[in-house]
C-alpha cells in the first residue's frame, strides 16, 4: 500500500513555486516602487517624445525612464551598443537574481513582439534617407526578437536555451504559462519565465492606424472607454519545483497553478464576439488548476480599453465568475504587449503578497452591458488567495494564468458566496 | 518521451511536395537563383525564390491579403496534414497544437508599412497591412483555416528556431490532452534582409553556397516552409531532442555544438543533416563533427536550397527523416573534396543506417540538435 500510495504521489504533478522575481515598467524599477505604483493607483502614462507622434491620434505611452535605465549599466561591456529592450531585460534580471543568487535555469521561456524592433526602424530610415549607415551592423545584430534575452542570460551567466514566443499581446502570459507546464510536467526542476517590449514608433503607428488606441485617458471596462496606449518594460520570475525550493530554503513567493490557452480564428485583429475564446482560456485555467470561478478573488483582466476587447473579455468573465473583483491594471501604465502578461503576473504577485486588489484606474461610467465588479480608481485591502490574469492578442490567441498566496491565508466569505 | 513523424508538408524553391523535391535532390539538382534589386542603391542580389506555381491551389478568404510566408505556411502545413491522413475537425480541433518557427517573419509587409510612414507619414499607414507585420499572422491564418482551437505558439529565433519547436512540441505532448502537434518553419525573402546579412557579412552575391570551405564566403538567402506533424506512433521517431543553448561569440559555436554531439552521439549515428552554409557555422559544425562523430556520413541542403533561416530546421529533419525512409542520402553540392569530413559527394546508398542527427547552428547565437530514428 504504502509503495502504491508513493509511485502515485510521484506521478502526481509537481506544484510549481515563483521563488523571485524582477521588474520594470512605467510604474517604476523593481518590486518595491511597482507596489508604491500600484498601492497608490498612480497614472505613468505620459506624451511621447521617443518619436515623432504629431500624426497620431494618440500622443501618449506608458515609458521607461532612459537616463535611468541606461545610467544604471554603465558598466557592462558594450553596453551603449545593446538596444533598450535589452537593458530592460537585464534590470529586471538583475533583481531576480539579487533576490535568488543560487539561480540557474535550465529553460528561458520568454515572450516578446518586437525585440529590438527601433534598430531596425533606424536602419532602415538611414538606407531610405541615405544617412550615416556605420553602425548598421550593430543595429542589425541588435535587432533580432531573441537578442535581449540572450543579453540578459550572458550579463548574468545564464546558459538556458530559450524559448522566445511572439504570440503577439498574449506572449508574456502564454510565457509564464508554458514555464509553469514545464515545471509541473517534472521536465524541468527551475525555469526562468517572463516578457519585454520597448516603445517603437512602427508599432505605435499600427495601433493608431487601427484606431485602437486613444487620444485620450486609458480607460479599461468604462462606458466611454476609446482605446489603449501602448506600453513598455520587461519582467521575469524565477520558477522552480515547490518541493525542491523548499529544500533548498528558498522563499517561495506564490504557486503558479494553472494555465489555460486557447485559439478563436475569427479576425486576425478582433475577438470573437461572444468571448468564446477568452472564456475557453479561463476555463481551461480552472481546469488545469482544478479550481473552481468561486476560488478566484482577482482577476487582473487584459482590459485594454478597445471597445471590442473590453466587451468580449467582459461577457466572459461575467458569465464564468459571479462579482470577483477586477481590474485591468493598463490604465496606469499602457499596454506592453509581449511584456504585459509578464509584468501583470507580478501585478498578481504583488497583491497576493500584500493582500491588495490593484485598481482600473480612470474609471467613470460603468458599461451597462457587463456586470462586472471593477475596483474603480482606487487599490483596496483585501483578503487574496487566488489570482487569475488575462492576456489575449491578435491572431486570436488566448492566455490564462492562475497563481496562489502561499502559503493561502484563511478566506473570508465573499458576497454571493454559498 | 519520444514522438514520431506522422506527416511532412515542403515547399522550396525546388517546388512543392516531399517526394518530388527529394527525388530532385537526389539527382543533385540545385535550385536556380534569381535577382532582387535593391530599392535605395544599384546593388542586385541572387535569392533562392519559391517558384509561383509552388502556390497553385493554395486559397482561403484568410489568405487573401496575406503575405506570401503565411501562403508557404499554409501549403507546407496542409500538405503535412494530408499525408499523415489527419482531419481536424471540431471534435478533435483541441486536440492538436500548432507550434511555428520564425526568425524574419513578415519582411516585406513590415517594410512595405514602415515605408508609409517614412516617406509619408503616420496617417498614410494601412490599417490592413500591420496585422500581417506581426510574427504570429502566419500561424494566426493557418490556424484559421484548419479551426484549430488548441494552443498556437509562434516561436521566434535564428536558424535553429525550428528545432528549439520541436523541443516544444515534446514538452506540449508530455500532456495527454494532445493528440498531435503541427511544427511550421517558414520564410519570406527580401532585398532588405539580403542587405542586413550583406553588411554582416555573411552573404555572397551570387551562388554557389560552398559549404565546409576555409573561406566561409557566404550564403544565398532562400524562402519557403516545412511542416512536420507530430504524433505518438509514426514511420521515424525523434528519439531525443537536445535544448541546445546560446553562444557569447562566434568562437564559442565550436564549443556548444560539441556539447550536444556528446549528447546525441552516444549511441551509433549514421550521418548528419549539417547547417553548413558558407558562413563561420561551417568551420565550427566540421570541428564538432570532426571531433565527436568522425565516423558520421555529412549531408547539408544548403548549396542545394539555400538558407531559409526560420524554415530551415524543418527543412534539415525532412531530409533525415527521407533519407532513414528511403536508406539514401543526396549529394553534397560544392564541396571541397579536401574536407576532412565523411561528406556524401554523390548520391550515397545507407541502407543499414537507423539513426541520423540534425545540427543547427544559428546566425543569431542559438544551437540546437536532435537525433532521429528508424524501426
Amino acid at each position: 500500500m504504502a509503495q502504491a500510495d508513493r509511485r502515485e504521489s510521484t506521478n502526481d504533478p509537481a506544484r510549481v513555486a515563483v521563488t523571485a522575481a524582477g521588474v520594470i515598467s512605467p510604474l517604476g524599477f523593481g518590486l518595491a516602487e511597482t507596489l508604491e505604483s500600484l498601492c497608490s493607483a498612480q497614472d505613468c502614462v505620459t506624451p511621447v517624445m521617443r518619436f515623432s507622434v504629431t500624426q497620431c491620434r494618440c500622443k501618449t505611452a506608458g515609458q521607461v525612464s532612459d537616463s535611468r535605465l541606461l545610467a544604471s549599466h554603465a558598466q557592462i561591456p558594450r553596453s551603449g551598443r545593446l538596444h533598450r529592450a535589452s537593458h530592460m531585460m537585464i534590470q529586471a534580471l538583475q533583481e531576480l537574481v539579487t533576490q535568488q543568487p543560487e539561480f540557474q535555469p535550465e529553460l528561458t521561456v520568454v515572450g516578446t513582439t518586437s525585440g529590438g524592433m527601433s534598430y531596425g526602424e533606424r536602419y532602415y530610415r538611414s538606407l531610405n534617407g541615405g544617412g550615416d549607415l556605420r553602425h548598421a551592423p550593430t543595429w542589425i545584430a541588435n535587432y533580432p526578437a531573441q537578442k535581449p534575452v540572450i543579453d540578459a542570460q550572458t550579463v548574468f551567466g545564464f546558459s538556458a536555451p530559450c524559448h522566445v514566443i511572439a504570440n503577439a499581446c498574449a506572449s508574456g502570459t502564454n510565457a509564464v504559462g508554458h514555464a509553469f507546464e514545464c515545471v509541473r510536467s517534472g521536465r524541468y526542476q527551475r525555469v526562468l519565465a517572463g516578457g519585454y517590449d520597448a516603445l517603437a514608433e512602427m508599432v505605435f503607428v499600427g495601433f493608431d492606424s487601427l484606431q485602437a488606441s486613444t487620444p485620450e485617458k486609458c480607460r479599461p471596462f468604462d462606458r466611454h472607454r476609446s482605446g489603449m496606449v501602448l506600453g513598455e518594460g520587461a519582467a521575469v520570475l524565477a520558477l522552480e519545483n515547490l518541493d525542491l525550493a523548499r529544500e533548498r530554503g528558498a522563499p517561495v513567493l506564490a504557486e503558479i497553478i494553472g494555465y489555460g490557452i486557447s485559439t478563436d480564428n475569427f479576425h486576425i485583429t478582433q475577438p470573437e464576439p461572444s468571448g468564446v475564446g477568452a472564456r475557453q482560456a479561463m476555463e481551461r485555467a480552472l481546469e488545469s488548476a482544478h479550481v473552481s470561478a468561486a476560488d478566484v478573488d482577482y482577476i487582473n483582466a487584459h482590459g485594454t480599453a478597445t471597445a471590442f476587447n473590453d466587451a468580449t473579455e467582459g461577457k466572459a468573465i461575467s458569465a464564468l465568475f459571479n462579482g470577483v473583483p477586477l481590474s485591468s491594471t493598463k490604465g496606469m501604465m499602457g499596454h506592453s504587449l509581449g511584456a504585459a502578461g509578464a509584468i501583470e503576473a507580478i501585478v498578481c504577485l504583488l497583491a497576493l503578497q500584500h493582500q491588495f486588489l490593484p485598481a482600473n484606474i480612470n474609471f467613470t461610467t460603468p458599461d451597462d452591458d457587463v456586470d462586472l465588479n471593477i475596483v474603480a480608481n482606487e487599490a483596496r485591502p483585501a483578503v487574496v488567495n487566488t489570482t487569475l490574469s488575462n492576456s489575449f492578442g491578435f491572431g486570436g490567441t488566448n492566455a490564462s494564468v492562475l497563481m496562489r498566496k502561499f502559503p493561502p491565508s484563511p478566506r473570508l466569505p465573499r458576497i454571493g458566496d454559498a | 518521451m519520444s514522438l514520431a513523424i506522422a506527416g511532412m508538408g515542403w515547399v522550396t524553391p525546388l517546388g512543392t511536395g516531399v517526394d518530388a523535391v527529394w527525388q530532385r535532390l537526389l539527382q543533385g539538382v540545385e535550385a536556380s537563383a534569381t535577382t532582387i534589386s535593391e530599392q535605395f542603391a544599384d546593388r542586385v542580389y541572387s535569392v533562392f525564390r519559391v517558384p509561383e506555381s509552388a502556390l497553385k491551389g493554395i486559397s482561403h478568404p484568410r489568405l487573401r491579403r496575406a503575405s506570401v510566408i503565411s501562403r508557404f505556411a499554409a501549403a507546407a502545413g496542409l500538405h503535412a496534414l494530408e499525408s499523415a491522413g489527419l482531419k481536424i475537425e471540431s471534435q478533435n480541433a483541441e486536440r492538436i497544437a500548432l507550434i511555428f518557427a520564425i526568425s524574419n517573419g513578415g519582411v516585406s509587409y513590415t517594410k512595405r508599412f514602415y515605408h508609409e510612414i517614412v516617406g509619408t507619414g503616420a496617417q498614410a499607414a494601412s490599417p490592413l497591412l500591420f496585422p500581417e507585420t506581426v510574427f504570429n499572422a502566419p500561424a494566426s491564418h493557418l490556424a484559421a483555416i484548419l479551426g484549430v482551437t488548441g494552443a498556437t505558439y509562434t516561436l521566434v529565433g535564428d536558424g535553429a528556431v525550428g528545432l528549439a519547436a520541436i523541443k516544444m512540441a515534446e514538452e506540449l505532448m508530455a500532456n495527454e490532452a494532445l493528440d498531435y502537434c503541427l511544427v511550421v518553419g517558414t520564410e519570406e525573402i527580401d532585398w532588405l534582409l539580403c542587405d542586413a546579412y550583406r553588411r554582416w557579412r555573411l552573404l555572397r552575391m551570387a551562388p554557389p553556397i560552398e559549404p565546409f570551405s576555409k573561406q566561409n564566403r557566404g550564403m544565398i538567402l532562400s524562402e519557403g516552409a516545412g511542416a512536420i506533424v507530430l504524433a505518438r506512433d509514426g514511420f521515424v521517431t525523434i528519439e531525443r531532442a537536445h535544448q541546445g543553448g546560446h553562444f557569447r561569440r562566434r568562437a564559442e559555436a565550436e564549443k556548444i555544438l560539441k556539447r550536444i554531439l556528446c549528447d546525441l552521439g552516444q549511441i551509433e549515428i549514421d550521418f548528419v543533416v549539417s547547417s553548413a552554409n558558407g558562413t563561420f557555422v561551417d568551420q565550427a559544425e566540421s570541428q564538432a563533427l570532426q571531433e565527436i562523430v568522425p565516423n558520421a556520413l555529412v549531408y547539408t541542403v544548403k548549396p542545394a536550397l539555400g538558407e531559409s533561416v526560420g524554415a530551415a530546421g524543418l527543412w534539415q529533419i525532412i531530409l533525415a527523416a527521407q533519407a532513414l525512409h528511403s536508406k539514401e542520402v543526396p549529394p553534397v553540392l560544392h564541396a571541397d573534396h579536401s574536407v576532412r569530413l565523411r561528406l556524401s559527394f554523390s548520391r550515397t546508398p545507407i541502407p543499414s543506417a537507423r539513426r541520423a542527427i540534425v545540427l543547427s547552428c544559428g546566425l543569431n547565437q542559438q544551437a540546437a540538435g536532435l537525433r532521429l530514428a528508424i524501426q
